[in-house]
C-alpha cells in the first residue's frame, strides 16, 4: 500500500546520503508494483476474452478444451495464476497485519489464507498442464 | 482528545485507499473460487452444470461487479505507480484519481452492458 513506500518523493536526496538498506518489505512494495503493471494485461486480456469477446455460457468444455491445447495459452493462464495468487496474498498479508492485532489470532490468519493459497495453486496448476480432452 | 478527533481525514486519496484494499480482497476471493470451478474440467458433466449457472441473472451481475472491481484495481493501481515513481504523479494525485474514476464507468459500464445483455435478448 501507499503507506509502506519509502520516503523518495520529490527531490533528489542530499549528496552523501546512504540509501536505506533494502529489506523484505522493500522488495514486497517493489513486488506489488512490477506484477501489478503485468497483472493489468494478463487479467484484463482474460477478462476480455472469456467475458466480453465471448459470453460465459459458451466458455463450456469444449471452449477450455481448444484454448489450452495451445501451450501459450496454458503458460498464459498459468502467470495470470501464479501472479494473481501472490499479488492478492501479499496485499492480504498486508491487510491482516493492520487489522488483526493479537499475535496468535494473526499467526493462525495466516496460516489458513497460506496453506489455502498454496494448495489452490498447487491445485490449479495440476488443472492447466495436466488437462486432456 | 476524544478518540474521534483522532480519526484520519485523508479526503479523496483515503478513499482510493479504501476503494484499493475493498477492490483488491474481492478480486482475491473470487480467484480462489475460480480455480475451484475452472479445474471441475477433470469431471466434464459437473464442469458444465456449474458452468451454465453462470448464465443466471444474478451471476451476470456479480460478474459486472467483478469488472467494475478489476478496472478500478487495475487503474488506480497505474495511479499508484505514478505517484510512487513520478514526482509530476504526486503533484496531480486527485486529477489521476479522476481519471480513474472516469475510465472505470467509462470502460466499466459498455462492458456491465454487454455481459447481461444475452440474459434480455436471449
Amino acid at each position: 500500500m501507499a503507506i509502506r513506500t519509502p520516503d523518495r518523493i520529490g527531490s533528489a536526496r542530499p549528496r552523501g546520503d546512504r540509501r536505506p538498506r533494502q529489506n523484505f518489505e522493500t522488495w514486497s512494495w517493489f513486488f506489488m508494483r512490477v506484477s501489478g503493471l503485468v497483472l493489468i494485461f494478463l487479467a484484463l486480456t482474460h477478462f476480455a476474452i472469456t467475458h466480453i469477446a465471448n459470453d460465459v455460457t459458451d466458455t463450456k468444455i469444449d471452449f477450455v478444451g481448444k484454448r489450452w491445447s495451445n501451450p501459450l495459452w496454458q503458460v498464459f493462464d498459468w502467470a495470470l495464476l501464479a501472479l494473481a495468487l501472490l499479488h492478492g496474498l501479499n496485499g492480504l498479508r498486508t491487510i491482516i497485519d493492520d487489522y488483526v492485532r493479537a499475535p496468535a489470532r494473526r499467526i493462525t490468519v495466516k496460516a489458513v489464507l497460506y496453506t489455502l493459497s498454496f494448495g489452490l495453486f498447487a491445485f490449479g496448476t495440476l488443472t492447466i498442464f495436466t488437462f486432456t480432452r | 482528545m476524544s478518540p474521534s478527533s483522532k480519526v484520519y481525514r485523508g479526503k479523496s486519496g483515503q478513499w482510493a485507499f479504501v476503494g484499493h484494499r475493498v477492490s483488491g480482497f474481492l478480486v482475491f476471493a473470487f480467484l480462489l473460487l475460480h480455480i475451484v470451478d475452472v479445474s471441475l474440467v477433470r469431471w466434464p458433466a459437473i464442469y458444465n452444470d456449474v458452468h451454465a449457472v453462470y448464465g443466471n441473472i444474478l451471476l451476470r451481475l456479480f460478474e459486472v461487479g467483478l469488472l467494475f472491481a478489476l478496472l478500478f484495481h487495475s487503474l488506480n493501481g497505474l495511479r499508484i505507480v505514478l505517484v510512487d515513481f513520478f514526482p509530476d504523479g504526486v503533484r496531480n494525485q486527485r486529477l489521476l484519481l479522476s481519471g480513474v474514476v472516469f475510465l472505470t464507468l467509462a470502460a466499466g459500464i459498455p462492458g456491465a452492458w454487454i455481459i447481461v445483455k444475452p440474459f434480455f435478448l436471449g
